[in-house]
C-alpha cells in the first residue's frame, strides 16, 4: 500500500468510526432508501432515516423476546428485540461468531443492548423489511432501557427539529425519498415512548 | 445534456479574457466525449476547459471556475484564501526568515496579511530581490504548492516583487488549540508539560494547552532559541502547524513567541463524554505488563515484551479499550486499571484470582467484564489525546426523572 496520504482517501489517522445512531423500531421500519457513500467495495453503507440522518449502525436496548436458531450448515439466529414503539428484527450468522454466540446464551424474555448495523430488504411482494445485523448484544438491566429511551427520544427530537430546520446534510434527500412523511409523526412516537416508562 | 447551452457558457468564459474560441468545436468535443465515450457531462465539461486553458496556456487550477479566469493570476487574494495549484498575487509583510534548507533556495520564511499566514520559497534561480524581515511586499504571479501537507508559496522566476514602502498594521489573531489546522498558526497558551528531548538537535518539546485542548510543540536547536518555561503563558505567531499520522504539532523555530503574565485555566484536554459503550476492544480486561524498569509495554500471551524479550516474572494490570458513543460520534477511550476496577466491580486480586483458576484464564476476565459494561450507558471524565480520551474517572448514568419530565414536555408541547 502506499504511504502517500493523498493517495489514501481515508487516513489511519483520520479514521472515524461511524457511530450508532438511536432510533426507535417504528422509526427504522419505515426506512426505504439505502446508499453507499463512496464507489469503493469497502465504502460504508448507509440506512436513510426519515428524520434526515444516515445510519451505518444502530444502538438499540429492548426486551429480547424470541429467538429461533435456523440453518443447517451454516447455522444463523434470527431474534425479535421489542422497544416502546415496535419491534426490531435481529440477526447474527456465522460471520459474526462472537455475537451469535453471546445471542446463543441469552434466554429470552431478557433486556438486551444491541449494537448492530441496519440492513434493509425488498421482498418478491415489493414490501420493505428491515433488520439488524449483530455487531454484538447483552443482556442489561431496566434502567439501562429507560436510559435509552430518553437517549432515543432526545436525539429523534433533535432529528425532527433539524429537519424543520432544514439543517444537516442529508436533510433534503430525507424530504426526497420520504416526501409522505410527517416529522409530526416522530414527535409523537417520541412522546409515547416516554410515556411508557416508569408511569 | 444540452451541448449548446455548455459550450455557450464555456466560450463566454474565454471571450471574457479576449480569447476567441469556436463554440462549434466546444459543443463537438462534448457531443463526443458524453455520446461516445459514456463521459459525465461535469467531467467532460471539465476536460473541455482544461484542454482549452492548455491552449491558451492559462495554468490549471484546483477548479474549472478558476481556470476560466485568464487573469487569475493577476488578480490579488487574502492569504486564508489560497488553496494548493492556484497562481496568486498578495500583498503580504515578511514575518520571519529562516535559514534555507538546501542550495536551490535563495530565502524562506513565513509571509502573513491580515488574513492568515503562509510558508514561502524563494528559489536560487529566480533571481528575486531579496526580501527583509518586517517590510511589506506585494509580490506577483506566485505558486501555491503543498509540501508535507502544508501550503507553501514558491516565488519563481516569473515573480516580480515591489516592496511597499508603507508599514501597514497586521494584527494577528491567535487561534483556540482544538481549530488549528496544518499550515502557519498562532496560538495563547500554557505551557503545561516539558518532556525529555528525543533527538540531540532537539531544544525543547512539550505540551502547549489552552481552554480547548492541547498541542505538542517542538523547537529545533538554532542560535538564539530559548526554551519556554514551564508553567508561563506565551502569545506564539507565525509556529508552522504540521501534521504527522493525523496529529498536529507546533513548529516553534519561526514563531513570534511574547511571554504574558496571565493565567489560562488549561482544559488539560480534560472533557467529559456521555455515551454507551459500543465496543470493548481485545487487549481489555487482565493483561501481563513487562516488569522492566521504565518499560511496561503489555505482554503477548507468551509473556513476550517487543523489546525485553520474554518475561516469565510479569506484572498483572487491568485496562479497558472500547468505543463509547453518543450517537453523533464515537470516542476511543482507555480506561486504566483504577476507572476499570471502579466501572466493572471486578478488582485486580479478583481478576488475577480468575485469570489463574478458572479454565478460560484470562479471557473469562474479558468476557465477565464485557458482560458488566457493554451497551451501558456511561460518563467519562479525562483527557483527550491523539484521538483517544484517557478516561482518569468514570460512572454509570442513572435514571434522571427530571429530564424525563423535561423530553415529555419538549415532545409533547408542540405536537
Amino acid at each position: 500500500m502506499s504511504a502517500n496520504p493523498r493517495d489514501m482517501p481515508r487516513r489511519e489517522g483520520a479514521f472515524e468510526r461511524e457511530p450508532a445512531r438511536r432510533i426507535f423500531a417504528s422509526e427504522l421500519r419505515e426506512c426505504r432508501y439505502q446508499f453507499k457513500d463512496g464507489d469503493d467495495e469497502k465504502s460504508p453503507t448507509f440506512v436513510l432515516l426519515p428524520t434526515g440522518e444516515r445510519s451505518n449502525r444502530i444502538f438499540l436496548v429492548g426486551t429480547l423476546t424470541e429467538k429461533t436458531r435456523q440453518g443447517e450448515q451454516n447455522v444463523f439466529y434470527r431474534g425479535r428485540v421489542v422497544d416502546p414503539t415496535g419491534t426490531f428484527f435481529i440477526m447474527a450468522g456465522s460471520y459474526q461468531p462472537e455475537a451469535m454466540q453471546q445471542l446463543a446464551k441469552i434466554e429470552p424474555p431478557q433486556f438486551v443492548a444491541v449494537i448492530g448495523k441496519p440492513n434493509l430488504y425488498q421482498k418478491p411482494d415489493g414490501s420493505f423489511m428491515n433488520s439488524v445485523r449483530v455487531e454484538s448484544i447483552t443482556v442489561v438491566d431496566k434502567d439501562t432501557r429507560d436510559l435509552w429511551v430518553l437517549d432515543v427520544a432526545k436525539q429523534t427530537l433533535d432529528r425532527v427539529d433539524a429537519l424543520k430546520a432544514g439543517t444537516g446534510k442529508d436533510v433534503p434527500k430525507a424530504k426526497e425519498q420520504y416526501p409522505t412523511i410527517d416529522p409530526a409523526v416522530f414527535r409523537k412516537i417520541a412522546y409515547d415512548a416516554l410515556a411508557q416508562i416508569r408511569m | 445534456m444540452d451541448y449548446s447551452e455548455a459550450a455557450d457558457r464555456i466560450s463566454r468564459k474565454y471571450q471574457k479574457s479576449g480569447q476567441a474560441v469556436d463554440v462549434k468545436k466546444i459543443e463537438g468535443k462534448l457531443r463526443r466525449l458524453v455520446d461516445e465515450f459514456g463521459v459525465q457531462p461535469s467531467e467532460a465539461e471539465r476536460s473541455v476547459i482544461n484542454e482549452l486553458n492548455k491552449e491558451f496556456n492559462i495554468p490549471a487550477a484546483g477548479s474549472p471556475a478558476g481556470g476560466g479566469r485568464a487573469g487569475g493570476a493577476n488578480e490579488q487574494k487574502r492569504i486564508a484564501d489560497a488553496a494548493p495549484g492556484d497562481w496568486v498575487t498578495f500583498e503580504a509583510k515578511v514575518v520571519a526568515l529562516s535559514a534555507p534548507a538546501s542550495p536551490s533556495i535563495a530565502q524562506s520564511g513565513i509571509l502573513a496579511d491580515e488574513s492568515g499566514a503562509i510558508r514561502f520559497v524563494v528559489w536560487a534561480k529566480s533571481n528575486a530581490p531579496k526580501m527583509s524581515e518586517g517590510s511589506w511586499y506585494r509580490i506577483e504571479s506566485a505558486v501555491v504548492d503543498e509540501f508535507k501537507g502544508v501550503p507553501s508559496l514558491k516565488v519563481h522566476s516569473g515573480t516580480t516583487i515591489r516592496e511597499i514602502g508603507e508599514d501597514r498594521s497586521l494584527i494577528p489573531t491567535p487561534l483556540p488549540i482544538k481549530d488549528l489546522h496544518p499550515g502557519i498558526g498562532g496560538v495563547r497558551a500554557k505551557v503545561v508539560q516539558e518532556w525529555d528531548a528525543s533527538h540531540e538537535r532537539m531544544l525543547q518539546s512539550g505540551l502547549l494547552g489552552d481552554e480547548t485542548g492541547t498541542i505538542k510543540f517542538v523547537i529545533w536547536k538554532e542560535p538564539g532559541k530559548e526554551k519556554l518555561k514551564v508553567g508561563a503563558v506565551y502569545s506564539i505567531f507565525y509556529a508552522q502547524v504540521d501534521e504527522f499520522n493525523g496529529r498536529l504539532s507546533l513548529n516553534l523555530n519561526a514563531a513570534t513567541i511574547m511571554q504574558e503574565d496571565a493565567e489560562i485555566a488549561v482544559s488539560g484536554g480534560e472533557s467529559a463524554v456521555r455515551g454507551a459503550i459500543v465496543h470493548i476492544a481485545p487487549g481489555s480486561g487482565i493483561i501481563k505488563r513487562c516488569p522492566v524498569e521504565g518499560c511496561n509495554r503489555a505482554l503477548s500471551r507468551q509473556n513476550y515484551c517487543p523489546v525485553h524479550e520474554i518475561q516469565p516474572k510479569f506484572v498483572y494490570d487491568l485496562r479497558i479499550k472500547g468505543w463509547l458513543d453518543d450517537g453523533e460520534k464515537t470516542h476511543n477511550i482507555l480506561l486504566q486499571r483504577d476507572a476499570t476496577e471502579a466501572l466493572t466491580g471486578i478488582t485486580l486480586d479478583a481478576a488475577k484470582e480468575i485469570a489463574e483458576n478458572n479454565p478460560l484464564g484470562m479471557d473469562e476476565v474479558f468476557l465477565r467484564m464485557r458482560d458488566a459494561i457493554l451497551g451501558r450507558y456511561i460518563v467519562c471524565h479525562g483527557r483527550e489525546i491523539d484521538g483517544r480520551l484517557l478516561v482518569n474517572k468514570c460512572e454509570k448514568v442513572t435514571f434522571d426523572s427530571g429530564e424525563h419530565a423535561a423530553l415529555l414536555n419538549r415532545a409533547g408541547g408542540a405536537s
